[in-house]
């Protein structure tokens, strides 16, 4: 779907800016919100460019810069830091080659932090697009990554 | 009116009011960085913390409403501790770094808590981690996030006072920082108005022009004084420094634009101080213009212009005044015209732009200006605007539009072209040039038909009653919406619902501008509309009524005090004999030297000079060479004449067919009045002096009059000259520049103690019975078609950053910065078909001549029509507009020329 | 031995969340038409009969909120949200409740509605509950098609249109002014109080603002009475509550229990007791807006007065569980860093609050021994001064952790 056929399917009110930077980000295979992508919604909702792009910027979901196709968000928040996912967290960072905001050489993963998702009670934990992952050790990890490496 | 205490202090406030505002208006100075008076508080910055009886904890001052019986305390140690404190942290996210070049509120603070001071201050600054960038994309200003602390004002003063929207956070918490659009400034929908300028408590938001240079400890001195450009009169303090004007500043709590500046009124001054200045008369010797004293160019002058009063006769000679000049200048002026050269050939660009309107509305309600203050803009139900693209040529206006319309004001739109106003439209008819009377005649029609007119309006103020509405009725009978909608291509919805608004809505008002104007049925679509304002009874009363929103600094001005051929000062004919000998008698003069004859308009008097009857003229303040229809026609008239003084600022078009050119003032080098458009009469002070050997042009015509033979009194300031003004205009008569120090006054104001008159007509128009008017008219099709060789029709206009002829303008670098070329749009549909591209050459022809532009596809037009700006001197407009007259008002149709595209 | 009390959590588990023929087999949406068939008067009364408190961690009087709102301006436009933002670290509850059970939340919100004479409803989802989007979203398109959402509900003269909105990775859009700002379709800052939103919410309309635990009371308090909830938990804390129990225990999990249980008694029945099998060193209850508790109230009685007598929270009923060897000072530091990261940055002593603390917090583990009284001291200072000159809940946070850390652990601290 293109970025007019998204918008097409919510009223052009300015409540639903969210739900359409949701889904156009969602829609985009990098995972991002292009100048072009944003600019159309202004244009739909009849907005100013600097209200979409303040929303952008605000909450953290929402990214400017394409990502890879996987986006890892790795809790540290207070639950899971204190089981241990900030030591997690360097080893993977070690593991996957890149520092937390970049992508993997080959396109496929992006690292970010994350706060509190919610799965505390299988802390260290993480998503990956829609997918929830707890319980990480290393091990689980690198097999979690080569499932999906694979795919 | 309630009572509180702050402080044990008891304080009367009026219920309601926001408790910090009364807390400073009483002395009581609470720090705070976010609050400002016109803005709706934030709550930010909690600097404005108190204590009060009754609630928990510390409150922001600036989030409470007053109401009786408050226990504030506003000192403590506690309070002065925490206030402290927070100081210190918002310093440590602060570049201290001070240019001086910018008031700076925080830095006042810092001084006042002690913490300039490094010893005292507790918090290491953090800002240098944040890794901020300024942002200098802007033609106008810079955005230094290190000195950003974040108190939301700028985005408020966008969004709140100017409407803009432009201004957002980016990113949150400490690492937050402002874009405009889409992050780069320079590249966003700002349009320099310099509101977030003005309001930012800091460094973050300074303005590029003069910031090396400026040092506000080393400003000399300010003056208050009323912005040059266009008619809405917005109050300015220019800021002076080493004989210099340095900064603009709006003047906040004050009629009529509230501390609003557009950005020509903020940038604008930079053309006083251009090197391009007159500073010398010149006389043409062989062609050349050559450097000479005054008193050879005045000597010369007034021989001359003897010479052909002696030879020819009076109406031999003619004048145009300036809309650009105080009211001192015009008044002396027409003084000049009518006792010296004894002729009523007095005119100016007036006749260019509001003359239909004003002849209309002086025929129909008895008055030729706006009957409404500015603020009913945003407090009318309903607004019809026709014809005025608001937002880029009256933007102070708009602000107020803008504000109504965020509260529910329905906004009617009538305009062939797109423009910014109609993003806030509830409708927006766009007629086909030129059908003016029919769309008006069309929803008058429907007005009667669904009998939504007053009855007891048309009973007890409309001329003839119900007889005279008859009339009215029986000729717009046959203008039934699908009639209207096949002239006009108007839709018949669209139309049913301006109608239904414009009637049914408690107040609804008028503002009308040149689309109606500058036509040769400019006079009859000023009738039309007045129809439909009288037959519905939305004139005389507050917030109803007809606004022509001027043009010029001074155009309503110059015509009250008489720069007209047909009235003398206050609107009194010329033909008035009565009124003649009183002026005489004023003026010390034998009364059969003022000539009885009406005289010739802006147009014909170049006309007559075409047909050798006008042979000599002199030009104060106008650029004819740019501004009058049929420019190839003009030009001639010049070179026939045989002699042309000019006096003005700078070399403009005009100057080359000077036979003298004389050196004058800028409205910042003078003392005088100006009048807005909502009769607001204005004081202009002087701020610097006058380059070279440049004079006041008053002074100069006072002393072509001695050498003349006809010396005018000694007059010892301006404000003399505007007593005696105020003896011969009525209107004026209780003004005078000591009440103007005051405060700006609206006329009608007869006697001293007289206040002014807020909104016209409440209890009579000012016509001989006090009756308004009816004016059926019948739509009559323009004489100017468009055919197979000449198959669109243009359009000409206005752009936000450039004035009239842009000889001012265009020597402000910002200005130029916004934009500086010429153009003409066309509909995409049209493009395609003569496969032309954005930024192809093209020549523009007419039936009178032809220019070179560049072309811009846009949607703004319609199908077979054109549009363009008509400020730049390398594409003049007016070399393809014609000169045949409206046959009242004699106004030229500017809006409408048939033109052919070629490309280059 | 704790033994569960479900009310909220009723069907979880039990039945299949994605079909609304299971939820009404049990019994689901019988107390949707038993409130219609009364006035919607009767659902305000029998919530301030139960006495349920806010759920979301402020603990307000359901009944009195809910109440305001019905009273603000009886002819105009209203609004119920439900805040199913829960971003409280620690906290799970309401997810479990959207994903097993997304229905009874639903019929909560239709008689909140109701009650208050709402006829739009918003459930505000935080972004990143994928799941309980989904499930929310197709429970509304069943709602709708069984009629018990839409025009005339039941054959009722009642509307209620019902949608999700969606955060998108704010913590602070969870609080209450700041959720209908995000709602609107703007960045997140909390808006001035007064006015509250029972009397200006979205759009400047009436609006109630529920949680979503809350609201999945209603439907038991109208089939059995209010008087009947309030039978049960503590005088001041009636009713029962979900706890979210995480860190060192064996079975990290949830529960719902009748209020006034001991602490003690929630980690070692429910969730098994301490990994090490040792007396755990420290509890923070309430996420990281919480209080840190040591062993010796593991018998305080979970309620929110009784909490708060002691100087702790009982907040959103999260506890997390530091065992014996847990040192206190990283997690002082990641909370820290959690309210660093969601400052939303308006207010002057939260945005620059927030980062010095976190700073401090770094100086405090690159410290050691006496000096770290000394820090932790200038921070809860801090923290009091953020407390009482902050805008919002947020920056009237830190003070939480701070404060009870400093009076049960310092020795803890300077040691570790």
């Amino acid at each position: 779907m293109n970025t007019q056929e998204i918008l097409n399917q919510f009223k052009p009110l300015k409540e639903n800016l969210l739900p359409i930077l949701h889904a156009i980000q969602d829609n985009n295979p990098q995972n991002y919100l292009s100048d072009e992508a944003l600019k159309s919604t202004a244009k739909y909702l009849n907005l100013p460019l600097s209200s979409v792009y303040g929303v952008v910027g605000y909450y953290t979901m929402f990214s400017r810069k394409p990502r890879g196709k996987y986006i890892i968000r790795f809790c540290t928040s207070p639950v899971c830091g204190m089981m241990g996912s900030i030591n997690l967290l360097d080893w993977f960072k070690q593991w996957l080659k890149i520092e937390v905001g970049e992508t993997t050489s080959d396109g496929l993963f992006t690292l970010e932090e994350s706060e509190c998702l919610g799965r505390c009670g299988k802390a260290p934990s993480m998503m990956i697009n829609q997918d929830f992952y707890g319980n990480l050790t290393p091990e689980i990890l690198e097999e979690i990554m080569h499932q999906l490496q694979k795919s | 009116m309630v009572k509180i205490t702050i402080d044990n202090k008891e304080i009367t406030s009026p219920i309601g009011a926001n408790l910090l505002q009364v807390a400073r208006d009483n002395g009581i100075n609470i720090p705070g960085l976010c609050y400002y008076e016109k803005l709706t508080p934030t709550g930010a910055c909690r600097l404005c913390l108190v204590k009060i009886e009754g609630m928990r904890g510390l409150v922001a001052s600036c989030t409470v409403k007053v109401t009786e019986g408050l226990k504030v305390t506003a000192y403590d140690e506690e309070l002065e501790e925490t206030r402290k404190f927070l100081l210190d942290y918002l310093l440590s996210e602060h570049n201290d770094f001070y240019d001086g070049s910018y008031s700076d509120e925080l830095r006042e603070l810092m001084f006042r808590y002690g913490l300039h001071k490094h010893e005292n201050r507790y918090f290491k600054p953090v800002w240098q981690k944040l890794d901020f960038k300024t942002d200098s994309s802007s033609p106008v200003l810079t955005y230094d996030p290190t000195k950003c602390i974040k108190c939301f004002r700028c985005i408020k003063a966008c969004d709140e006072v100017q409407g803009k929207n432009v201004l957002s956070f980016n990113d949150r918490g400490i690492h937050s920082y402002i874009i405009a659009g889409a992050g780069i400034w320079g590249e966003s929908e700002c349009d320099g108005c310099g509101e977030c300028i003005q309001l930012c408590p800091t460094g973050a938001i300074v303005e590029k022009p003069n910031r090396e240079k400026i040092n506000l400890e080393k400003i000399s001195h300010s003056a208050v004084t009323t912005c040059p450009y266009c008619g809405v009169g917005c109050q300015i303090e220019l800021m002076v420094q080493d004989g210099k004007i340095v900064r603009s500043n709006g003047v906040e709590g004050v009629s009529p634009n509230d501390g609003r500046l557009c950005v020509k009124g903020r940038f604008g001054y930079e053309f006083v101080h251009s090197h391009d200045r007159l500073t010398k008369p010149l006389i043409k010797r062989n062609g050349k213009f050559e450097e000479a004293s005054w008193d050879e160019a005045l000597e010369l002058i007034a021989s001359k212009f003897k010479e052909i009063k002696e030879k020819y006769g009076s109406d031999a000679l003619a004048g145009y005044a300036s809309a650009k000049c105080t009211n001192e200048d015009n008044y002396i002026f027409q003084k000049f015209i009518r006792t010296v050269f004894g002729t009523n050939n007095i005119d100016y660009c007036t006749r260019l732009c509001h003359a239909s309107t004003v002849t209309a509305m002086l025929k129909a309600i008895g008055d030729g200006a706006g009957s409404n203050p500015i603020e009913d803009f945003e407090t009318v139900d309903c607004l019809f605007v026709t014809g005025n693209n608001i937002i880029e040529t009256h933007p102070i206006t708009a602000t107020y539009v803008k504000r109504g319309a965020a509260k529910g004001q329905k906004i009617i739109v009538v305009d062939p072209k797109w423009t910014p106003l109609i993003r806030y439209a509830t409708v927006w008819l766009q007629p086909k040039l030129g059908t003016d009377v029919a769309l008006l005649n069309g929803l008058v029609h429907i007005i009667i038909k669904n009998g939504w007119i007053s009855k007891s309006f048309i009973d007890k103020r409309v001329d003839g009653g119900n007889e005279a509405f008859l009339q009215l009725k029986e000729l717009t009978k046959k203008y039934t919406p699908e009639f209207v909608e096949e002239i006009s291509s108007v839709p018949q919805e669209k139309l049913e619902l301006a109608a239904r608004l414009y009637a049914t809505s408690q107040t609804s008002m008028i503002a009308t501008g040149m689309g109606m104007s500058q036509q040769v049925t400019g006079t009859h679509n000023v009738f039309s509309l007045i129809n439909m304002m009288l037959i519905t009874g939305q004139v005389g009363r507050e917030r109803c009524g007809i606004n022509p929103p001027r043009g010029q600094n001074n155009v309503q001005g110059a015509t009250d005090v008489g720069c007209s051929p047909a009235n003398y000062p206050g609107y009194i004919p010329v033909i008035n004999e009565e009124n003649r000998r009183k002026v005489a008698g004023i003026w010390g003069i034998p009364f059969e030297v003022l000539s009885p004859k009406p005289g010739l308009t802006t147009v014909e008097i170049m006309q007559a000079a075409n047909d050798g009857k006008v042979k000599g003229i002199f030009i104060m303040g106008e650029n004819p060479m740019i501004s009058d229809p049929n420019l190839n026609h003009t030009e001639k008239a010049l070179k026939k004449m045989e002699f042309v003084v000019v006096q003005d600022i700078f070399h403009t078009e005009t100057t080359p067919f000077a036979d003298v050119i004389l050196p004058a003032s800028t409205w910042a080098e003078k003392n005088g009045t100006f009048v807005n458009s909502d009769r607001r009469v204005l004081r202009v002070r002087k701020a610097v002096e006058c380059p070279g050997e440049a004079r006041e042009d008053w002074r100069i015509v006072h002393e072509i009059a001695k050498r003349m033979g006809k010396p005018m009194p000694k007059y010892k300031n301006e404000a003399e000259i505007f007593d005696e003004l105020a003896k011969v205009t009525p209107i004026m008569a209780g003004i005078s520049h000591q009440r103007l120090d005051k405060g700006s006054i609206q006329w009608p104001c007869p006697t001293p103690d007289h206040s002014g008159t807020v909104t016209l007509y409440l209890d009579k128009f000012n016509t001989p019975n006090g009756k308004g008017k009816l004016f059926p008219v019948e739509y009559e099709p323009q004489k100017e078609k468009v055919n197979n060789e000449y198959p669109f029709m243009l359009n000409s206009g206005r752009l936000l950053y450039h004035y009239h002829t842009a000889t001012m303008t265009r020597r402000t670098k910002a200005l130029r910065d916004f934009v500086n070329e010429a153009f003409v749009l066309i509909h995409p549909n049209d493009a395609v078909k003569l496969n032309f591209n954005d930024g192809d050459k093209v020549k523009v022809e007419s039936r009178r001549g032809m220019l070179e532009t560049i072309i811009k596809v846009s949607e703004e037009v319609l199908e077979g029509e054109l549009f363009m700006p008509w400020h730049f001197t390398e594409a003049q407009v007016n070399r393809l507009t014609r000169d045949e007259l409206d046959p009242y008002s004699r106004i030229a149709p500017f809006k409408l020329s048939a033109v052919k595209l070629t490309k280059i | 031995m704790v033994e569960e009390k479900r009310i909220a959590l009723k069907n979880s588990g039990l039945i299949n969340p994605e079909n609304i023929d299971d939820y009404i087999k049990v019994g689901g949406y019988s107390s949707l038409k038993k409130a219609l068939s009364g006035s919607s008067s009767i659902v305000i009364d029998e919530l301030s009969a139960a006495g349920l408190r806010g759920r979301g961690g402020a603990g307000f009087p359901t009944g009195t909120k809910n109440q305001a709102a019905a009273i603000s301006c009886i002819d105009c436009d209203k609004f119920v949200v439900c805040n199913a933002d829960e971003g409280e670290p620690g906290t799970f509850k309401d997810r479990i409740i959207m994903e097993t059970d997304p229905h009874i939340l639903i019929e909560g919100m239709i008689i909140a509605a109701y009650g208050i004479g709402a006829n739009w409803g918003f459930i505000y989802i935080r972004g990143e509950y994928y799941t309980s989007i989904n499930r929310v979203r197709k429970a509304i398109e069943q709602a709708y098609e069984r009629g018990f959402l839409g025009k005339n509900i039941q054959g009722n003269a009642f509307n209620f249109e019902l949608e999700i909105k969606l955060g998108a990775g704010s913590y602070l859009c969870g609080e209450e002014l700041t959720l209908l700002e995000s709602i609107e379709g703007k960045r997140g800052y909390p808006r001035i109080k007064p006015p509250f939103p029972a009397e200006k919410g979205l759009w400047g309309k009436p609006t109630l603002v529920n949680n979503v635990e809350t609201l999945a009371n209603f439907p038991a308090i109208i089939e059995h009475g209010g008087k009947w909830y309030r039978n049960m938990g503590t005088e001041k804390s009636p009713g029962t509550k979900i706890f979210t129990i995480s860190g060192d225990v064996n079975k990290p999990g949830f529960c719902e229990v009748v209020l006034g249980v001991k602490l003690g008694d929630l980690i070692n029945d429910i969730s098994g007791e301490t990994i090490d099998a040792k007396p755990w060193k420290s509890a923070l209850l309430g996420g990281a807006a919480g209080t840190f508790v040591p062993y010796s109230f593991a018998d305080a009685e979970m309620g929110y007065d009784n909490l708060r007598e002691r100087g702790a929270t009982l907040g959103s009923g999260a506890i997390i569980v530091m065992g014996s060897e847990k040192p206190l000072i990283p997690m002082l530091q990641n909370i820290l860093k959690f309210f660093k990261h969601e400052s939303c940055g308006k207010c002057v002593p939260c945005r620059l609050g927030t980062n010095y603390l976190y700073e401090q917090s770094l100086e405090l583990k690159k410290e050691k021994g006496l000096n770290r009284n000394e820090i932790l001291d200038n921070m809860v200072n801090h923290a009091r001064i953020m407390a009482k000159s902050s805008l919002c809940p947020l920056g009237q946070s830190p003070i939480l952790p701070l404060e009870s850390l400093q009076r049960h652990f310092t020795e803890e601290i300077i040691n570790e």
